[in-house]
Formats: C-alpha cells, structure tokens, sequence
C-alpha cells in the first residue's frame, strides 16, 4: 500500500468531523444486528434453554449452603443471567471477521479509508456490541428478572462502576479477539489458531464457572492473565463480590490490561501490515 | 448380503477420500483438533475445578459425574464423526449449493453418501478425551463389575448415537423445507447433550418430567446409570425401566430415516 488519501480539509480537520467517520461506523455496526429478528429470537431461546440448564447445576452445587466464597445461591443466578446476556456482545464464543477480511485480501479496502485500521474496526465492533445488548442481552435479563428475580446492583456509584467495567470488559475483549484475529497475517492456519483461543477465553474469563469457585492456585495464574477483565470482574462487581477499594483496583486492573492490549494490537498490526501481501486479480 | 458389502466398501471408500483431503493440511488438522479438544475439556475442567468446594453435586460425587458426563460426551462425539453429514448446517449448504443434487445424480445411494459426506476426523482427539472421563467414572463409581454393567453401558452408548444421530437427521430433513427454524433443532441436539450430562434430579421436576416421557432423553443414560448405581428411579418407575431405555435410540433412529425418505421425496432442489 502505497496511496495515502489526503485528509479532508487538509489539516483543518475539526473534532467533530474526526468523531463522524467512527460514528457513523458504529451505527451501521449497531444497525446491521436488527436484518435478521428471527436468528435472533431463536438465539435466545438457545441461550434461555442452556440458562435454565446452567442455573440447575449451580443451585445443585450450592445445596442447602447460604453462600459460598462470597456468592449466595441468588448472585449464582445473576451470574448467570449476566453471562448468558453478554454472549453474543462480548462474542464469547469467537469471532473470525477481521481474519476473514485479512485472509481474502480485503483489508486492502479498509486500509484505504481515512482512518486508523483498529479504530475503524473498534468502531464497528463497538456498534455491533451495542446492537447485540439490545437484541439478545437485555431480553435475557429480563428472562431471567421474570423466571428466578436477578440481584441489581445497590446504588447509583456501584452502577457508576458496573457501567464502566462493561464497557474496559468489552475494550478488553475485543483488543484480545482482534490480537488473536491477527494471526491471519502470519498463517493460513489461523482459525484453528483461533478456536483454541476461545477455549481458553471461556474458561478464563469466568463465562463456564465463576472463577471465586476455582481453587486458589489457579485463581492466582488467572490473576495475571487479561481473561477475568473480560467478563468475571463486571460479574463481580455486579453481583458485589468486590466492593469498595477493591471495586476501583478492580477497575484500575481491567485499564491496564486494555492498554497492555492496545499497545500489543499496534505493533502486531504494524508488523502485520509489513508482512501483507496481496493477491491481485 | 452381496448388495451391503458393495455399500460397506463404498463407504469405507468416501470416508477414504476424506480422510487423505483432511490430511493434506497438516498444521490446520492438529490446530482443528486441540480446539476442538480444548473446547471440552475446558468446559470439563470447569465443573472439575469447583466440584472440590462444594464437595458433590446434588449428593453425586465427582465420578458418579464422570461416569454420566463422560458417556454422554463420548456417543454424542461417535455420533457426529457418524452423522455430521445429516448435521443442519452441513446439509443445508449442500441443498443451498446445488451439491445435495449431484448426490441424487450419482450411482451410489443416496443416504450412503450423506453419511460419508462430512467425516470429521479432527473429532478424533475429542473421543479419546471423553473416553478418558468415562473410565475415571468407571472405575471411581460404586459399579458391579459384571457382564450385566458392560452390556448395559455398552447398549446405552448405542441407544445414545442412535438417539442424537436421529435428532441429526431430523433436523437435516427440516432443510429441505426451511433453513430458518432448524436453530431449533439445536435446543434438542446440544441442549439434550448437556442436559444428560448431569444427574437429571438437579432440574425442577416439570424439565425432568418433560425429557424423560416426551422427549425420552432420560432413558438413554441416566435411568441405566442409576439402575447401576443401585439407586431408585424417579416417578417409581419400575426397575425395569432403566433396561428399556436403550431401546428408545433405535426407536427415534428409525422414525428419523421414515422422514428423511419423506423429506427426500419431497425435495425439488433449488435450481442452482
């Protein structure tokens, strides 16, 4: 890639007009959701069934038990509810969109717009993110408001801070799947490549089992791994596992790891882009 | 007898031709499989990982779990390397291709070859993982080592393949019709795996109820398990319930391919 399209307005470019390109991104991202309400609601209904399942196993687990390590048989149904609704947000299952574009040669494409490749990409991520709460997550908690009565969080600072850490869970989730969606740079192979990364993602980031559950040395190698930041922080800050001190260093953590992650993201992309080469035709 | 030799050699044939494809990519096999195997054992190691804090699952112990989690897992594995060619989302990529068409074309039957169709070899790992998980609950459950527990849990991971290979082949069918609904399909094939994967006297008794004598899900494993275990079955049902229950498989197998012919009767193409 050798052409570089002139800014707009040639150095003048106000803010505004810098926020519209993302913007506009994200709306299309948000709206695309909504072409297909059928997949959705049969989606839901999946997710509602393997709920039920899931909210069986943990109140057989707690039994006749009031609370365990910090959880009562009620936050294990919050729990649940949270993480069946941030699905498909969070794209917990997987997400092979940028390798497939880097794969058929059309990120050529995106290279050509007038804005940074992984903005343009958190953009569009960002809106679909948004338009997958809508459709799929706030039904299901509402599901489960109605079936079992979900725990809300107290007040107006511990919604302060769920409210942020869903959004460092999404930044965080997402710099990770496109880091891992990089690996289309280097090998054809990528996709195997990145379903082991799932795997790993599910079990990590508390979506199979709440992590206060595992034993404590494997909470501790979890510990300095980005994956609680993507889903089991929000969870237990929702449900009020952490509290006070410990909410904001919970924060402060799920920050870190998106700046470790954004700055891995730049130099894996820049040497991406180095190595890309494109079929023509 | 000359006419299912001819076919056994066809098949071993197709599944020939798509193992030595399969294996050309060798990197792309062996990363596909430890996905693949991670996938379950993640979600294993999961359940594995917390069963210490809470010491049992609804009074199971942890290789009562193995013995129901493991059988389960590995028939519902056998039965996709089996089936998969039945699987909605395969078949209905043949019908929307026009591919399915070419299968009516050649001189081989046709049920033969959408069994052959998509033999998924990087499943391979994941079997020997469920096996794994079956024999720890083999040996760490209160069994009678016997000709009678063999038998039984050897007819119980038939009925098992039968059971879901049935369910494949319905929701196939449903692809000549309409691609919309077959999601559904899914609530009964990976949900019914996941739910017989735990004792069913953790659900409410409307859910239990709902697969044991509609769908007849429970008979499959978990009433032979408990016959085995020397535990009493649920609604009192008689002792020789949990004997019956291999025979339910087969049952829904069959009604399966006595719609598939319809459904391949009814099947006009879609003119690509």
């Amino acid at each position: 890639m050798t052409t570089m399209p002139a800014p707009p307005t040639g150095g003048h470019v106000s803010r505004l007009s810098r926020l519209a390109l993302p913007l506009a991104v994200a709306r299309l991202g948000f709206q695309r959701q909504f072409a297909y309400p059928q997949a959705a609601l049969w989606g839901l209904i999946t997710n509602s069934f393997f709920g039920l399942l899931r909210v069986a196993v943990l109140l057989a687990l707690f039994g006749t038990r009031p609370q365990v390590a910090g959880y009562t048989p009620q936050d294990a149904i919050t729990y649940t509810g949270l993480t069946q609704a941030f699905i498909m947000a969070f794209s917990l299952f997987g997400w092979f969109d940028f390798m497939r574009v880097v794969h058929r040669g059309e990120v050529t494409a995106d290279l050509l717009r007038p804005a940074s490749l992984l903005g343009f990409w958190a953009a569009q991520d960002a809106g679909r993110a948004l338009g997958q709460l809508v459709l799929r997550g706030l039904p299901m908690l509402l599901i489960f408001q109605m079936v079992w009565g979900l725990n809300w969080p107290p007040g107006p600072l511990a919604w302060a801070q769920v409210t942020l850490s869903v959004l460092l869970a999404w930044a965080c989730g997402f710099l990770f799947r496109f880091l891992v969606n990089c690996a289309a740079f280097w090998s054809p192979d990528a996709v195997g490549f990145g379903r082991f990364a799932w795997a790993v993602l599910g079990l990590g980031c508390g979506f199979l089992m709440p992590l206060a559950f595992f034993p404590d040395g494997v909470r501790a190698v979890l510990a300095w791994t980005p994956f609680p930041a993507m889903l089991n922080t929000t969870v237990e800050l929702w449900v009020g596992v952490t509290t006070g001190p410990a909410a904001w260093a919970a924060l402060g953590t799920q920050l870190a790891w998106t700046v470790a992650l954004l700055l891995a993201c730049r130099v894996t992309l820049r040497a991406g882009l180095r190595r890309l080469e494109v079929a023509g035709g | 007898m000359a006419d299912l030799r001819h076919h056994l050699t066809l098949y071993v044939r197709l599944l020939g031709a798509q193992i030595r494809s399969q294996g050309a990519h060798r990197t792309s096999f062996i990363l596909d499989a430890l996905g693949s195997l991670l996938i379950t054992a993640a979600e294993f190691a999961a359940l594995a990982l917390v069963l210490p804090r809470f010491g049992g699952l609804g009074g199971w112990t942890l290789g009562e779990i193995c013995l129901l989690y493991g059988l389960a897992e590995l028939a519902f594995v056998l039965m996709d390397i089996l089936f998969g060619g039945f699987d909605a989302p395969n078949l209905s990529a043949h019908v929307r291709s026009g591919s399915f068409s070419t299968f009516l074309l050649r001189p081989a039957p046709l049920t033969l070859q959408v069994f052959a169709s998509d033999f998924a070899l990087r499943r391979l790992p994941r079997v020997l993982l469920a096996a794994a998980i079956a024999a720890y609950g083999l040996t760490h459950a209160p069994l009678a080592a016997g000709l009678e527990t063999a038998a039984l849990l050897t007819a119980a991971v038939l009925g098992m393949i039968c059971f879901f290979g049935g369910l494949f082949v319905i929701g196939g069918t449903l692809t000549f019709w309409t691609v919309d609904s077959v999601e559904a399909m899914n609530v009964l094939t990976y949900g019914g795996r996941t739910l017989i994967s735990y004792p069913m006297d953790i659900y409410s008794a409307w859910l239990r109820r709902t697969f044991t004598y509609l769908i007849p899900a429970a008979f499959l494993s978990y009433l032979p398990a408990l016959h085995l275990l020397g535990r009493p079955l649920p609604d009192g049902l008689p002792g020789w319930a949990a004997l019956i229950g291999p025979l339910a498989g087969p049952l829904v197998l069959a009604a399966a391919f006595a719609f598939w012919r319809v459904g391949v009767r009814h099947y006009q193409g879609t003119g690509t």
